[in-house]
């Protein structure tokens, strides 16, 4: 069997290797056999992959502990879900399941595309092989998961905080977002190299630019649910390097959603586009070599480390060889149409991005800073939160003002007549909010009082623009208001639904700003009968129980929970002791109040021989908007990648005839 | 072609100073970050600083009550220096004999006093670094 995988890995790594080389003489010389020949290559590699998935996936569950990442991995008391998730619980997975996603997404756009845009597509092919090459190459020579050993009686097991139902999901899509990013970035390299740098490439991306800025921002916002039920602080964000690592790829593609707008409809910001989906490459490399290479917890595990040099040096390369590529069509890339003014569409998408781009970078230094201290002045540093949550107001606050702002600006050139118009109706309810939320005593906190103030503003210019294009549906084709609604989404996929995905992160900002500037907490050791006063609510602790689970002893706190009188039922807080892995895992009590959107969240920080038990519990309101937010983020999200019959229509008659490249 | 001045170009200089200005600014007020101190390189420090180290068998005591005391050595290195730390606050389920961690405070007659729920401990599993466990 391990022979199996391994033959499959050398396998694609030879077909990208074919494919990089013959698509790149094919590309070069317009041979179209052989372009195609190049691209069935790099869709046989998808094959391969899948085999060698397979072995590794069969492995794991028939607990063939000969397979040292089996055995590294997994238990024999591991329940079966989890045997599978360990497929990404170690290095040698996940890139093996880089690997898998990359020719995943290869193959199915070269299905897609390589029809409607032929000449681009011939070189998208080797840049997309090149990816390819670099992860079968580290799979094949460096980490492979196909080390076999003495079959021990048992494995080590997996780590009991990855022993999550949402450590099943939350992996896999972070690789989906950060694997999909290969796509933009190999058409923006394609394009370049083809000479085509019209807006055909981002036309082609899109949709694949969208699904993995999706399943990026999901997998995150499943990654701080984990966080926040599983390890137990209190919290769902920590800005630790592995969560930044996610984060900052996400930004730096959200940036490039916006700005690719602005090359479509008005000819501009082609460099800068091309530079954004370079950034947003490398750093979705980046955020796997910080995950993965150990450079993180120090410089000196990075060396030790087996990928951590081969990983830097593919970035450097990424890095360098596309800006050169960029440097060399400069003039190429040169704008049609400039920005007439300041107060337009375009010049508000501009700031979204500088903003937008400023917290990427800001918060890459703040990854950076400590690994760099180290490595030349070799005293490790630490950068706190404190740093990230300063840069976040600064630069998240007005790009929160900005969502608001920039869908009510018109394009072109604005009057300062209109502007004031428009504003009207969302400042003052902004105006109204603030003033209601300073009575109530929201003043606490000012930055909460902005973000509250802020938000209240843009949901009131999306209702706005929602209403005013329901309206305008209903004057023009008449019917009920509800159809000229859902007429109105219909036809403007993209922009509503952008619109939605808008909302979403509004109600993510006050779940953020409710739940950290808000909340309230309260500790002490309990003994049975005890009380803990924590907001309005009261804890009466009760007593412990004790439960056998397949792989686990659970020990849990009971406690009773009342608020204003009124008895709620109880939560259970405790400790997991996981037998095969030998260690012990805090498990939280939340009670979250569906109306209010309030937690009660409960650690049982200690549990003591005697009975007794120490208690921390915050109030943690409103932040199931948080997770409410993603579920509008991925119906907006899925809106604007619906698929359009008349928007393809268009497209199709508008780069009709381009075929031919302009070779100069 | 004449190219006049173009605005979005006025608009990205004038952005990057900003960032520039705001970042100086945070990073002369607040500094850049931590210091991260092993127990060898302790002894001289001056106010609170992050001590990382490894738990040393035998530790003591109770975080929630009186406080945990237990003894750190380098990370790396061979030096025979000990460090005792005291320490009040929440321990992680991670927390025990070899693990590396990080605690935040300052040395007091020879103990490392540590600031209350300042202890990280880091995760060996988070950050794969090499395949020999």
């Amino acid at each position: 069997m391990p022979e199996l995988g391994r033959a499959a890995l050398v396998a694609t790594l030879g077909l990208a290797l074919y494919a990089l080389l013959a698509g790149s003489i094919a590309a070069w010389r317009g041979r179209r056999r052989l372009a195609l020949s190049a691209q069935n290559a790099l869709m046989a590699a998808f094959g391969t992959s899948i085999v060698a998935s397979l072995v590794l996936v069969s492995a794991l569950i028939r607990h063939d502990f000969s397979f040292v990442y089996a055995a590294q991995h997994t238990s024999r008391e591991l329940p079966s879900g989890y045997t599978i998730s360990a497929f990404w619980g170690g290095q040698e997975g996940s890139l093996l399941l880089w690997l898998l996603i990359l020719t995943g997404y290869a193959t199915a756009v070269l299905l897609v595309n390589r029809r409607t845009a032929r000449d681009l597509v011939a070189w998208v092919t080797p840049v997309l092989a090149a990816v390819t090459l670099f992860f079968a190459f580290l799979l094949v020579a460096v980490a492979t998961p196909f080390a076999t050993q003495l079959a021990p009686a048992d494995g080590n097991g997996l780590n009991p905080s990855l022993q999550n139902p949402y450590m099943m999901a939350h992996p896999p899509l972070l690789y989906l977002g950060f694997v999909g990013l290969t796509v933009p970035f190999a058409f923006a390299m394609g394009a370049l190299l083809a000479r085509r740098t019209d807006e055909r490439w981002i036309v082609a991306t899109r949709r694949w630019t969208l699904v993995a800025w999706t399943a990026l921002g999901v997998g995150q916002l499943l990654g701080s649910h984990w966080a926040y039920e599983e390890v137990g602080w209190g919290g769902y964000y920590a800005w630790d390097p592995v969560e930044n690592a996610a984060l900052m790829p996400w930004l730096a593609a959200t940036a490039f959603l916006h700005s690719v707008m602005i090359q479509e409809k008005r000819g501009m910001l082609r460099v800068w586009n091309h530079l954004l989906v370079v950034m947003a490459f490398s750093l979705s490399l980046f955020g796997t070599f910080l995950t993965r290479s150990g450079i993180v917890s120090s410089i000196h595990s990075f060396t030790q480390s087996s990928i951590g040099p081969w990983f830097l040096g593919f970035i450097c390369i990424v890095v360098f060889g596309s800006l050169a590529l960029v440097f060399a069509r400069l003039p190429l890339l040169r704008s049609k149409t400039r920005l007439e003014s300041l107060a337009s569409r375009e010049a508000t998408f501009l700031y979204n991005n500088l903003l937008l781009v400023a917290l990427t970078l800001t918060i890459l230094w703040g990854v950076a800073y400590p690994i760099l201290h180290e490595a030349v002045l070799g005293e490790s540093r630490i950068v706190g939160p404190g740093y990230y949550n300063f840069f976040l107001r600064v630069f998240g606050l007005p790009l929160l003002l900005l969502m608001g702002i920039g869908p009510l600006v018109a394009w072109r050139r604005a009057s300062l007549r209109s502007l004031g118009l428009t504003f009207v109706w969302p400042a003052a309810t902004a105006l109204a909010t603030g003033l209601v939320l300073l009575a109530l005593g929201a003043g606490a906190s000012i930055p909460g009082l902005i973000a509250y103030t802020f938000s209240a503003f843009v949901l009131a210019s999306i209702a706005l623009e929602f209403a005013r294009g329901t309206r305008a549906r209903r004057a023009l084709s008449g019917g009920s208001w509800p159809a000229a609604f859902s007429a109105l989404i219909g036809r403007n996929r993209r922009r509503y639904g952008g619109y939605i995905v808008h909302a979403a992160i509004v109600l993510l900002a006050i779940g953020i700003a409710g739940s950290s500037a808000y909340d309230t907490v309260a500790e002490r050791r309990l003994e049975r009968g005890d009380t803990l006063v924590v907001g309005d609510y009261r804890l009466t602790y009760r007593g412990l129980e004790e439960r056998e689970a397949a792989n686990a002893t659970e020990i849990r706190a009971v406690l009773g929970v009342e608020r204003g009188g009124e008895r709620l039922g109880a939560v259970e807080a405790g400790k997991n002791a996981y037998t095969a892995e030998r260690q012990v895992s805090n498990e939280v009590g939340i009670r979250s109040d569906l109306l209010t959107g309030e937690d009660l969240f409960v650690i049982a920080e200690q549990v003591n021989a005697d009975g007794s038990v120490y208690v921390r519990a915050f109030v943690k309101p409103l932040v199931n908007l948080i997770w409410l937010a993603g579920l509008v983020f991925v119906l907006g999200a899925l809106i604007t990648l619906w698929p359009d019959a008349r928007e393809q229509r268009r497209l199709a008659t508008r780069y009709e005839g381009a075929e031919a490249p302009a070779r100069p | 072609m004449a190219r006049k001045r173009n605005p979005a170009r006025l608009i990205v200089a004038l952005s990057i100073a900003a960032v520039l200005a705001v970042f100086l600014l945070y990073t002369s007020i607040a500094g850049g970050g931590t210091p991260s101190i092993s127990p060898s390189e302790l002894a001289g420090q001056q106010g609170i600083v992050s001590l990382a180290g490894r738990v040393q068998p035998g530790y003591k005591g109770d975080s929630y009550g009186t406080g945990l005391r237990f003894r750190l050595r380098d990370i790396k290195g061979d030096s025979t220096k000990r460090v005792i730390v005291l320490y009040k606050g929440s321990v992680s389920d991670q927390f025990k004999v070899g693990r590396e961690v990080s605690v935040k405070g300052e040395l007091r007659n020879g103990i490392f006093v540590a600031v209350k729920d300042s202890l990280v401990t880091k995760c060996p599993s988070k950050y794969t670094a090499k395949k020999s466990t």
